[in-house]
């Protein structure tokens, strides 16, 4: 009687996920203008995506992102963590002020920085640029576009990874860090074998959590440059958007996000195996 | 809230849901629209929606704003049956794949009833056909030009380019005096890319080539393409488009063009309503030209666009209502209050611009438009690209850039 209890889900998910992903995994292998009755073709918008090189850098700007986004959050984050812990005066403060752009949406961070930083116009770009310094609107440039990007994404990401190495750290007995403390062991050691130790099943999931948002990565890149320079911060979803809604071929979007969906299972093979592991042991 | 106020605002609210009841001997007809301010809103009731229904008794003409989306909601829709009467689309490549679906009604019979193939510019009745029947109307259109500084052009003694050669030699003199040549920004509208585009193939390669390689007679590659493509990258590489084209707005660009910091616009006519918000406050005149094109082509080629079309669901509720305002919008009444209202959205494709009178508008944009509409009338122009190419060609000259 008790496993009825699943059935509300069960339903919500078969409608919402499982319908619609089998739909697009069948249209992979269908030409369709998103109007007129599909056409079946076989592999034939992999075969595209193959020879298509917008699809190559969407795909090595996509490994670029998860690369910075496994180390450099993840880093600063555990930095101001272990910070927090240390220094315990002002930490909810703090807490809060890191906190606080992951709170505001997405869309309108973009436009903050797009408009109010990096704009040679009306932003503090500008103001460098009339008083005399040679900076760039890194958004312009195909060499800088995507790391302008990930900028912004970056500053408004660490925070959240913050606050939730915070959380775990904390759970850290505390037995654990007093007799650390006792032994004489110095910060790197303390980080090293026993708050690190601690959290490592927090560090992993966040990290395999970071490879499957890396991939799905779209609103910063869309409102800031949409894929442009010349496709120089092009991204899997970015180009599958515009394969569908603007180039109307949603098969080849539909084999873009089968090669997203494909990264995401993939780090989630790992995570359920490094899960599995832990049970066992 | 207090009881009181809850129940006058309950009421209140009842009452603007039982309004459209109690008109309801009108039958309704449908209209969805894209994105507009309010100022714009207020114009389309002003011009279009309150006349329209004043003029007759039998339909109640209603508009509902999708916003950006458009598009995609009318897609949908459509597929599902429940479109609105008038099917608003952002240009004749979006009809076809719609028209061969059948979910878009033939208009050929309201044509003759209406009269449309006299009033229309019948290059535009050509552009709406899909296998030899009418689908859509055109409900602007547009081309591209060089906007100037008249003042600038004057405190310099710039005479303004009739050839690509003067127009390399103007750019030139401005780029020494540290004034960005072409106005431009594609931040706020990324497929501002392809109008640059549209300028060399139409100016450089010329509309005959431009017309074959559409026709499949004559490659993309082919080398008039390739010396205009060639072009443009020499004009960028040479600085004329400015420093800051990815992170400026058409409209900041625009004002820069106003002030001074910039001298030319090579942009589209929609650019027409911003003149009276940034030229008089620099105390400066604005001027609008003809492209100049290469040698061999002679006389400014104007490239034709259209701007959105009109067309009737194929399961539209009221298809007669939905002519009749289509018909509506394409009077010399609404074509003149349009124009007055909001200038460069609603160039309508009227043949016959002579009878009609625009008021409070400049005699640049009047002249602009007359004389286009002759231009056009004589077999003279050329193709842009966003409407002339297939969405996903069309899609690669914008991000391609």
């Amino acid at each position: 009687m008790h496993k009825l209890y699943v059935v509300p889900t069960l339903i919500i998910n078969a409608v919402i996920i499982l319908v619609p992903a089998l739909l697009t995994m069948a249209l992979a292998f269908f030409r369709w203008d998103g109007i007129t009755t599909p056409a079946f073709v076989g592999l034939q918008n992999f075969q595209a995506l193959w020879v298509d090189h917008v699809f190559w850098t969407a795909l090595g700007n996509n490994l670029i992102w998860t690369a910075i986004f496994l180390v450099v959050p993840i880093a600063i984050g555990l930095v101001a963590a272990t910070m927090l812990l240390v220094v315990r005066r002002g930490s909810m403060v703090f807490q809060v002020i890191y906190f606080l752009p992951m709170v505001i949406a997405t869309a309108i961070l973009a436009r903050v920085w797009q408009g109010m930083i990096y704009s040679p116009v009306s932003g503090v770009n500008g103001l460098l640029q009339r008083t005399g310094f040679q900076t760039l609107d890194p958004l312009t440039q195909p060499s800088t576009a995507l790391f302008g990007i990930a900028t912004v994404d970056l500053w408004h990401w660490w925070g959240f990874l913050c606050v939730i190495f915070f959380a775990a750290l904390r759970q850290v007995p505390h037995e654990q860090i007093e007799a650390a403390r006792i032994e004489g062991a110095s910060f790197w050691q303390m980080m090293r074998y026993v708050l690190l130790p601690g959290i490592r099943p927090t560090i992993t999931l966040m990290m395999i959590m970071t490879v499957i948002w890396s991939f799905l990565v779209f609103d910063f890149v869309y409102i800031l440059t949409q894929g442009g320079p010349a496709f120089s911060s092009e991204v899997l979803s970015t180009l599958a958007y515009r394969s569908a809604f603007y180039d109307l071929a949603v098969g080849k979007a539909a084999a873009v996000s089968i090669v997203i969906s494909l990264f995401g299972l993939a780090a989630t093979a790992v995570y359920i195996r490094a899960q599995a592991k832990e049970f066992q042991q | 809230m207090n009881r009181r106020i809850f129940l006058s605002v309950g009421l209140g609210l009842m009452a603007s849901t039982a309004l459209p009841f109690a008109a309801i001997a009108q039958t309704p007809v449908t209209w969805w629209y894209e994105s507009a301010n309010p100022e714009q809103q207020r114009a389309i009731t002003q011009g279009i929606i309150d006349p329209f229904n004043a003029s007759q008794s039998d339909y109640q003409l209603t508009i509902d704003y999708r916003g950006s989306e458009l598009d995609k909601q009318m897609r949908v829709a459509l597929l599902s049956g429940n479109g609105p009467d008038i099917v608003y689309s952002a240009g004749p490549s979006y009809v076809a794949p719609m028209a061969r679906a059948g979910q878009l009604m033939p208009l050929d019979d309201y044509a003759k009833q209406f009269g449309w193939q006299d009033r229309i510019l019948p290059v535009f009745l050509e552009m709406g056909k899909y296998e030899g029947k009418l689908y859509a109307l055109p409900k602007t259109y547009e081309t591209l030009g060089l906007f100037y500084n008249k003042t600038l052009f004057k405190e310099h003694g710039w005479e303004v380019p009739t050839t690509i050669a003067e127009l390399e030699a103007v750019s030139d003199a401005m780029l020494a005096e540290n004034i960005v040549p072409f106005a431009s920004g594609n931040a706020n509208w990324r497929p501002a890319n392809e109008h640059y585009v549209s300028l060399v193939l139409n100016s450089i390669a010329g509309p005959d080539n431009v017309y074959k390689a559409l026709k499949g007679e004559m490659p993309w590659t082919a080398e008039p393409f390739v010396k205009a493509i060639t072009k443009l990258n020499d004009w960028w590489q040479k600085g004329y488009f400015g420093p800051n084209y990815f992170s400026l707005s058409d409209e900041q660009a625009f004002a820069q063009m106003a002030s001074g910091q910039a001298g030319m616009m090579p942009t589209g006519t929609w650019q027409f309503q911003r003149i009276n918000t940034y030229f008089p406050q620099n105390n400066a005149e604005a001027g609008f030209v003809g492209f100049p094109s290469a040698d061999d082509i002679g006389d400014p080629v104007y490239a034709l666009g259209v701007g959105s079309t009109f067309s009737i669901a194929a399961d539209a509720n009221n298809p007669d209502g939905a002519a009749a305002a289509i018909n509506y919008i394409f009077s010399d009444d609404a074509y003149a209050k349009m124009n007055e209202l909001w200038q460069g959205e609603w160039n309508m494709p009227i043949a016959d611009l002579a009878s009609i009178e625009v008021k409070n508008v400049q005699p640049l944009y009047t002249d602009t438009m007359k004389g286009l509409a002759t231009s056009v009338a004589n077999n003279h122009y050329g193709y842009t690209t966003w409407t002339f190419l297939p969405p996903a060609t069309d899609a690669f000259l914008v991000n391609g850039i």
